[in-house]
């Protein structure tokens, strides 16, 4: 064959056309715009809705982003009090909620076959409508019961209304992480039966009683915020928080010292601290009359006493004792396990009088506002209802939304007892559980796609609007039971006229507005609170006394199940990301590592490295926890942080039937504990039983995000004692000349490129470590604003998570009694970047705007950028990841969804900076400074990032990259980091 | 032993090397001038809907039906609501206005056939562009002369960055690429 140069470079030509066409997937090529537009909607522009995050009872605010209909990002809503524009990793993942493809998509009925099949709402509310006629027609109403999440405001008065019309049981509101204990404290200690609001912002001092304020207790985003200022140096000063207990939680590593003591017994540790300060006169405030009373209730718990039970040693009793009394203003917290013992309510009690005799109640704890969870209905109340329904005494059960099957431990009969109803309804959004069990599931429509409101504290009146019209054929809750109301019809219509529960909002909203606005037309009103998300009114606190039932308080040490001879304590507490398992089936939630362990897509058994070494179990050894109620396998993890004697496993874990990223991952812990409540609260307790520990001789691979614990020496993660701070800057902390290091500091090699000129901007960031808490809010917010992939367990096992920042997390110190530093890390968009020269077709350089960026179209994947990057903040796509649909209606237009062979991250969130710049231009202004705010640094709710222009001296990120405690992070690279992080404070021993 | 590769092998790794760089050559001239004229054929619409006669002879400006490329991202294709604003009274007797009718009645969107696109990767805005004062022909061509509109200029990155350079806009990568 004769081939001609011409020829070859023909055929040459159209294999390379082939094959760039064959490269992209096609695009749609049809233009369709709507037949009438939608108002007020621009294509290609977000529209904000402001609403209420129902991912846990704290109710914060939330403004949700649409984009052509389509919720792509949650965020804090600036104008409401609880989150004060702030948001945390469960609420960000309220989009994976709405947007789970594991969703159930119509109503299903339980055929003969008993499989669910699907139905329609005509045929299944009119079931349901046919069930309760024939229960009233009977006579039989009484036999009709509903159970629903904590639900406030307008749907928990219509489901009260509902209930009450087809005359069945009271309505049982349930929240499985409700302070059951705290509210029976209140109630025998001051007689207030209610869950107070607390002020940390200003203390002195915090004492935590096993309280995870900052995890999963009453309302995080809240206490984040409020722990942030505390903590912050303010006049020489700083508020220092001591944390108790026998688990180092996530909010126990945030605290200056961790007393670890015998699990129970926190009760003790604070009478012990009650008796010190009656017995040396500090408890200044309290009557002679009740300061007597209260020197003969705990004249039995001395110091040394409280040593010998608690193992606390008297000394740091007695310290701390002092230092609480005389801290102005002082706190101590009870909650978290301590709530959940079977001596919880006495032990809340004895924080009560610990608080009460140091003069803080009244003051830092406040009745009033008082929280929604004071009204939920205790684990008692629903098990006298699944006593009811094994007895046979229910007909017809409404589960809305709620999932017993999997928060009550398998030893309260709840499957029994559901067996023995001859009509259970399910509104799950999600399959789960106990769903799986119901005769009709009735799938209710997400939060975001619903009308509500929810008050959290009173006075906090949110309102939820939808976001987005509904995805599939559900409904909300509220019109179900209306529409079931209407065909049931006589009395029952009459008593619920409304058309839809919208008409039903509102008219409750016309009352608020009576009430609270009584001069402004009823539409003005409702038109402002859904712009801002709601109305809030001030609520006086009432004076608080102490209530004379408290001087015949008993206290105990709880009792545990299980024999003497097994030999460990077993700590269920609920997980930072998971809760109690409702947002296991968010896969952000599950590959997000947990603060303290790094693990992903797991649960997992903590047990003390001096007990493991003595069993002989390694981590990620598969061990069997057996109590008297039931056994788990579980992978063991190794941890200092829990006691020895001690074993801890995380809540949220364990689903059955709960969607494919919840299934089949870890166990869930509530099958080891005992189904009888707490006496007085009524509470079920999670600190209830011994366990016994065995190797099965089977080993899980984990998945661990996070490489060494310890820096090496390499000050990667810096802190600054509060007096070297004073004495070397001053009290008012005034920067001091060159005390921010230039970043050349210790390099004495010339750069061997110049200067970059950055003619207009600078983008840098500040991160104050002495804020960052580690709960890693940031990591989920760049998760939702920047499309990153989740991997699964295996990938993140191989080191392929994508995630574009993470909390590194350091301890310092000994093991036993570590210092623990969170550290956010991400492309630090160094000036002098070793990512850049070494790229060989300029997919990364450094912009005019000091942005170190990441062209997707130019990257040819030969990872020498992330191979010489000194922060191993780079991530390589291995794979073209896929969102399962609808999962992929959440990402984010703006931003680019990269594909297999690309390296990517973290940019600044340079789509924001992009779309600031174009809306100052629009406005014809200049930018202002905190006008753009990268999701990471929205989204934090201890404020600690900050972004903004270097170039501009009087930006406030300018500003704290001259602050003393500035420093860069591996700045003798000579990178030149944009990224500022301000030293931890350590204030130093109490009473120092 | 000697481990370099015999002549035949040799020659087969140039002959490898030298596809490879002519693919490389190939690539590179291809968005240039190589490839076939794209959009030269105007695609057929479901309304045989004129330009000419909108933007040219009765002078309708641009922007009177792309009413968002002042304002965001996109310039939009008009409503059915938007036509019918006119063609309730305006030329009801052509067959083509009672096509967009029927669509009217049936209160059905209309599937128009993209003429213009961007890859994924290239995040175009129009209001900058509009704003700046742009005639929308620089990109669209003199689409007021053409009755079915087609692709007259090929927007791709050469095109963008001639202009941005002439105009002393921004050529840095993350004005488009993010």
């Amino acid at each position: 064959m004769n081939v001609t140069r011409r020829d070859f470079l023909k055929v040459l030509g159209t294999g390379a056309a082939a094959s760039v066409t064959g490269c992209s997937a096609p695009l749609p090529d049809k233009l369709i715009p709507l037949v009438i537009p939608a108002e007020e909607v621009i294509p290609g522009e977000a529209t904000w809705y402001a609403t209420v995050c129902r991912e846990c009872p704290a109710g914060c605010g939330m403004l949700v982003r649409t984009r052509e209909g389509r919720a792509v990002k949650v965020e804090g809503n600036p104008d409401h009090p609880v989150n004060q524009g702030r948001l945390c990793a469960r609420g960000q993942a309220a989009v994976q909620g709405l947007y789970n493809p594991d969703r159930i998509r119509q109503p299903l009925r339980r055929s003969g076959t008993g499989t669910l099949e699907p139905v329609s709402w005509e045929e299944a509310e009119q079931l349901l409508a046919g069930h309760v006629a024939r229960l009233q027609a009977e006579g039989r109403p009484g036999r009709v019961a509903v159970v629903a999440p904590l639900v406030t405001g307008s749907l928990a008065q219509l489901i009260e209304t509902w209930s009450q019309a087809v005359g069945g049981r009271p309505p049982l509101f349930v929240e499985p992480l409700a302070a059951h204990a705290l509210r029976a404290a209140n109630r025998l200690s001051f007689g207030l039966d209610a869950i107070p609001s607390y002020q940390i912002e200003t203390l002195e001092l915090l004492v935590s009683f096993s309280t995870d304020f900052l995890e999963t207790w009453l309302s995080p985003v809240e206490l984040a915020r409020q722990f942030a200022a505390m903590r912050a140096p303010r006049a020489g000063r700083m508020g220092r928080f001591v944390y108790l207990g026998p688990r180092l939680s996530m909010t126990a590593t945030n605290a200056d010292e961790w007393l670890p003591l015998r699990p129970g017994t926190e009760g003790l540790a604070a009478l012990g601290m009650v008796h010190l300060i009656l017995s040396e006169g500090l408890g200044a405030g309290v009557p002679a009359e009740e300061a007597g009373r209260l020197r003969q209730l705990v004249a039995a718990y001395t110091p040394e006493a409280v040593e010998r039970r608690t193992g606390l040693p008297a000394r740091d009793l007695t310290r701390l004792a002092r230092s609480l009394a005389q801290a102005r203003p002082g706190l101590a917290l009870g909650g978290g396990t301590v709530g959940t013992t079977r001596s919880a309510t006495t032990t809340q009690v004895a924080v009560n009088l610990l608080n009460y005799v140091a003069g803080h109640v009244g003051r830092a704890i406040q009745f009033g506002p008082t929280s929604a969870l004071g009204r939920a209905a205790t684990y008692q109340e629903l098990l006298g209802l699944v006593q009811a329904m094994a007895r046979g005494e229910i007909d017809l059960l409404l589960l809305a939304g709620v999932n017993p099957l999997f928060s009550l431990p398998p030893a309260a009969g709840f499957q029994q007892a559901l067996a023995k109803v001859p009509f259970v309804i399910s509104t799950a959004s999600f399959p789960d559980e106990t769903a799986a069990h119901a005769h009709l599931v009735l799938p209710e429509s997400t939060p975001l796609e619903s009308w509500g409101d929810h008050t959290p504290w009173d006075g906090v009146h949110g309102l939820m609007q939808p976001a987005t019209t509904p995805l599939y054929q559900t409904k909300p809750l509220g019109d179900v039971l209306l529409s079931v109301a209407r065909r049931v019809g006589g009395a029952m219509a009459a008593r619920l006229p409304w058309a839809t529960f919208y008409d039903a909002l509102r008219d409750r909203w016309r009352e608020l507005q009576r009430r609270l606005a009584p001069a402004t037309p009823f539409e003005t009103f409702w038109a402002e609170a859904l712009r801002r998300g709601g109305v809030w009114e001030a609520i006086p606190p009432k004076r608080v006394r102490l209530s004379p039932a408290v001087f015949r308080t008993t206290f105990v040490e709880p009792a545990l199940s299980g024999s003497q001879d097994d030999p460990f304590v077993l700590l269920v507490y609920p997980s930072i990301f998971r809760y109690d398992g409702r947002g296991a089936n968010r896969p952000w939630l599950q590959e997000l590592p947990d603060p303290v362990t790094g693990m992903t897509w797991e649960s997992w058994v903590e047990v003390n490295p001096q007990d493991a070494r003595r069993l002989g179990i390694t981590q990620g050894d598969l061990v069997a926890l057996r109590s008297p109620h039931g056994q788990v396998e579980l992978p063991a993890y190794l941890y200092a942080g829990v006691q020895p004697g001690v074993v801890a496993v995380p809540l949220g874990q364990g689903h059955t039937r709960y969607g494919r990223y919840a299934q089949g991952r870890g166990a869930n812990p509530l099958a080891l504990l005992p189904a009888e409540p707490e006496a007085p609260s009524g509470a079920l307790p999670w600190l209830a039983t011994r366990v016994r520990l065995t190797r099965t001789g089977r080993r899980q691979p984990l998945a661990i995000v996070g490489g060494s614990e310890r820096q090496e020496g390499r000050g990667i993660a810096q802190s600054i004692s509060l007096a070297d701070l004073l004495r070397d800057h001053g009290a008012g902390g005034a920067a001091r000349p060159g005390a921010a290091k230039d970043g050349a500091d210790g390099h004495k090699a010339p750069p061997l490129y110049p200067p970059h000129p950055h003619p207009v901007h600078r983008w840098g960031m500040a991160i104050d470590l002495n804020a960052c808490n580690g709960c890693g809010a940031c990591v989920a917010a760049c998760y939702a604003e920047n499309n990153i992939p989740v991997v699964g367990k295996e990938q993140v096992a191989k080191g392929r998570v994508m995630s574009w920042i993470r909390i590194e997390r350091f301890i310092e110190g000994p093991a036993e009694r570590p210092e623990t530093r969170f550290l956010p890390m991400l492309c630090q968009h160094c000036d002098n970047a070793p990512c850049e020269p070494v790229c060989p077709v300029y997919a990364t350089y450094h912009n005019p705007e000091g942005l170190n960026a990441q062209v997707y179209n130019r990257c040819v994947g030969t990872r020498y950028c992330s191979n010489n990057c000194p922060y191993k903040v780079r991530r390589f796509n291995w794979f073209t990841h896929k969102w399962p649909e609808p999962l992929h209606l959440q990402l984010n237009p703006d931003v680019t969804v990269r594909e297999m062979g690309v390296m990517e991250k973290c940019t600044f969130c340079v789509q924001r900076i992009k779309g600031g710049q174009a809306r100052a231009k629009a406005e014809g202004r200049k930018l202002r400074d905190g006008e753009i705010v990268p999701a990471c640094a929205q989204s934090c709710p201890a404020q600690a990032i900050v972004f903004g222009d270097l170039k501009d001296p009087q930006s406030e990120v300018a500003r704290l990259a001259r602050d003393p405690r500035g420093y860069r992070v591996l700045e003798e690279l000579n990178t030149l980091p944009a990224i500022t992080y301000l030293r931890k404070v350590q204030p130093g021993p109490l009473g120092s | 032993m000697d481990h370099r590769p015999g002549p035949r092998r040799r020659a087969r790794l140039i002959a490898a090397a030298l596809l490879v760089a002519a693919g490389i050559v190939t690539a590179t001239l291809w968005p240039r001038g190589l490839r076939p004229g794209r959009g030269s054929e105007p695609p057929p619409q479901p309304i045989a809907f004129s330009h000419r006669v909108h933007a040219g002879e009765n002078q309708i400006p641009c922007l009177y039906c792309h009413v968002y490329a002042r304002h965001g991202a996109v310039a939009g294709v008009p409503s059915v609501q938007r036509c019918m604003g006119c063609h309730t009274i305006t030329a009801v007797a052509s067959a083509e206005v009672q096509k967009l009718q029927g669509y009217w009645m049936r209160q059905e969107p209309i599937a128009w056939v993209r003429v213009f696109r961007q890859p994924d990767f290239v995040f175009f805005q129009h209001r900058p562009h509009v704003q700046a004062g742009i005639a929308c022909q620089t990109c669209h061509g003199q689409v007021e002369r053409m009755d079915r509109v087609r692709e007259a200029v090929v927007l791709d990155m050469d095109r963008c960055v001639a202009c941005h350079r002439a105009q002393q806009a921004s050529i840095d990568c993350l004005t488009c690429h993010r």
